[in-house]
């Protein structure tokens, strides 16, 4: 029953933390009732659809490891029509979600091979989901990659987080930025470039390498063609689009691509999946 | 063999019998000369000779504009508790029955939606025979779709050959059963010409982007999107909220949605993944012949022609379906 209530309605969460991650972008804890937990219980790369009640609802990547206490973490960029307001919220403030929606990274798929991930922007939300839940069965995987690409240092999210990761040696972390910030010393290993050149000196097995990208739109015909380049076959790149999902069950027509509903069939696609699809990009 | 049948004369007091059995709405054909799907009047007939409506039942189903939820600071998101009212529509020809069908199968799937779930309940369906013209392309279709009603009426000479499709149709039969008799009715061939139930063909989900008729029709097309808001199938919705003006409240709205309009496929940003015309222009045929989502193979088109007599601009997308999916021949 609360499965299917929380598909229409939106439950109420509490804002339980916020952590302010760069000068526009906060990470949210929300906590939800142990009756609507079903909300907590997500595969990486799913979305839920956050309402700010007065103001309107939106679709938002996970971006956080599902946990027992059903907390959720959301990154929110605030620049929108719902996540604005967002900004000034404190912890204690209520807000309502539906979900989990969607079908996200396969992670049985992964089992034994070389990971690569592939974030731009505001992508690493989603794909800090899949990374957690990576990490937490570290030896079911092979080689585990992250190429991170954000507009400047300043942009870069979970900068601590991921420096933390790479020393333990349980991730390799790749690092750019479009443009150098004068004031402010890079991160280390972080290059000026933008993301896909990052790609250009990677050595992997493409016969046991998958990708998963998250980013921008406009980087993934880069990004897909360096990964063909690379030997990587269609069905070995996974990537999330972003469409705006209105009502997240596959009636508002809004998140078409080609022939499939990014809200029912995605967002998380194989390449293969998209092959001549027209309008699935840019 | 003996059929029910209900001679012409016996018509008006069918109607009126039905008022008094449950609200009763049908084509009316009103002062500006519109025919619209409206209440019909006591002691008035549905105009029946009228080919189509203005707009498709759909409106019964999907408001133009409906509350989603109503929010309040103390109870949360609410569903509306909405009385909905039994209707008898009265006079639905092929088209638009088979519009309502695919409707259904888009709302009342695996996860059906509340408020179309009890609309649809509250449906009773009186279809009714018609004969196509210029603008129709039902006679023309192979289509899965299912022409489904509660009661249907064939039109033949000097009155109507009634037939149950449901148990419901079964219960008006017996409101209305001193209006009926058995007769010897030949039905004429041509009074079937609708709705073909024949398989479809399976065409490759890609359309041909490199065709030079998408440019063409994309710039005689003026993107006013009057084709989807008078189409039986087109169930495209926007979700908007409004907050009230005491600050604690708000009401969560869905309302019908184009995609001839350049912020359907708009996300965060401003960034459009549908900018131009043609492609927007493809996302509709592609929906209309081909289908997505639960619905893929499907065509949503039902032939009914509203989209060619309200295009001002004179547009057809019949030439290219008949080119691109061969779905359509004579």
């Amino acid at each position: 029953m609360e499965g299917t209530m929380n598909r229409d309605l939106p439950v109420p969460a509490v804002i339980a933390a916020i952590r302010p991650l760069t000068a526009d972008t906060s990470l949210l804890t929300l906590c939800t009732e142990p009756c609507y937990r079903v909300a907590s219980a997500f595969l990486p790369g799913q979305f839920l659809e956050l309402s700010l009640p007065g103001v309107g609802e939106i679709p938002v990547s996970y971006c956080g490891f599902p946990a027992q206490d059903g907390s959720i973490e959301l990154c929110i960029r605030h620049i929108g029509h719902v996540t604005t307001p967002l900004k000034v919220a404190v912890p204690g403030d209520t807000v309502g979600v539906r979900g989990p929606f969607g079908h996200g990274f396969t992670l049985s798929d992964y089992t034994g091979q070389d990971l690569l991930l592939i974030a731009g922007g505001l992508g690493m939300a989603p794909l800090r989901s899949l990374l957690l839940a990576l990490l937490n069965q570290r030896e079911s995987w092979g080689g585990l990659t992250l190429l991170y690409g954000a507009r400047e240092t300043g942009a870069l999210l979970f900068l601590d987080e991921l420096l933390e990761l790479q020393k333990r040696g349980d991730v390799e972390l790749q690092l750019a930025v479009d443009r150098p910030e004068y004031c402010l010393d890079g991160p280390p290993y972080c290059r000026i470039a933008l993301l896909p050149a990052l790609l250009e000196q990677l050595d992997v097995d493409p016969g046991r390498t998958c990708a998963a990208i998250c980013g921008p739109p406009v980087v993934y015909p880069l990004l897909v063609s360096r990964l063909r380049l690379l030997g990587l076959s269609d069905d070995r790149i996974h990537l999330s689009l972003e469409r705006r999902m209105k009502c997240g069950v596959g009636r508002c027509g809004h998140c078409a691509v080609g022939t499939r509903l990014c809200c029912v069939d995605g967002p998380v696609f194989s390449c293969a999946e998209l092959a001549g699809t027209e309008g699935a990009f840019v | 063999m003996a059929t029910l049948f209900i001679a012409h004369h016996n018509l008006a007091a069918l109607v009126e019998k039905l008022h008094r059995y449950a609200e009763l709405h049908g084509p009316v054909r009103g002062d500006d000369g519109v025919v619209r799907f409206t209440a019909i009047a006591p002691g008035t007939l549905p105009d029946l000779s009228a080919i189509r409506t203005l707009l498709p039942p759909k409106k019964y189903l999907l408001h133009p504009q409906e509350t989603l939820l109503n929010y309040t600071a103390e109870a949360g998101y609410q569903m509306p508790v909405e009385e909905v009212r039994s209707l008898i529509l009265f006079g639905l020809h092929p088209c638009d029955l088979a519009g309502i069908n695919y409707l259904d199968q888009l709302f009342l799937g695996d996860d059906p939606d509340p408020l179309y779930a009890a609309r649809r309940s509250a449906l009773t369906l009186v279809g009714i025979s018609c004969t196509p013209d210029e603008f129709c392309s039902c006679h023309l279709l192979t289509s899965p779709l299912k022409v489904l009603s509660d009661l249907f009426l064939h039109v033949v000479e000097g009155g109507f050959i009634v037939a149950s499709g449901s148990p419901r149709g079964d219960e008006l039969l017996d409101v209305v059963k001193e209006f009926l008799e058995e007769r010897e009715v030949v039905v004429p061939e041509d009074a079937c010409r609708f709705f073909g139930h024949a398989a479809i063909e399976q065409v490759h989900p890609e359309l041909d982007a490199t065709l030079p008729e998408w440019q063409e029709l994309a710039d005689r097309c003026l993107g006013c999107g009057a084709c989807s808001l008078c189409c039986p199938t087109c169930a495209c919705f926007d979700v908007l909220e409004f907050g009230g003006l005491d600050g604690s409240s708000a009401v969560r709205v869905r309302q019908w949605d184009n995609c001839l309009f350049k912020c359907h496929a708009e996300v965060a940003g401003g960034m459009s993944f549908r900018k131009d015309r043609a492609e927007r222009f493809r996302y509709r045929y592609r929906h209309k012949y081909r289908g997505f989502g639960p619905l893929q193979g499907i065509p949503a088109c039902v032939g009914c022609g509203r989209c060619r007599v309200v295009c001002p601009a004179g547009l057809d997308l019949r030439p290219l379906a008949e080119r691109l999916d061969g779905g359509h021949h004579e």
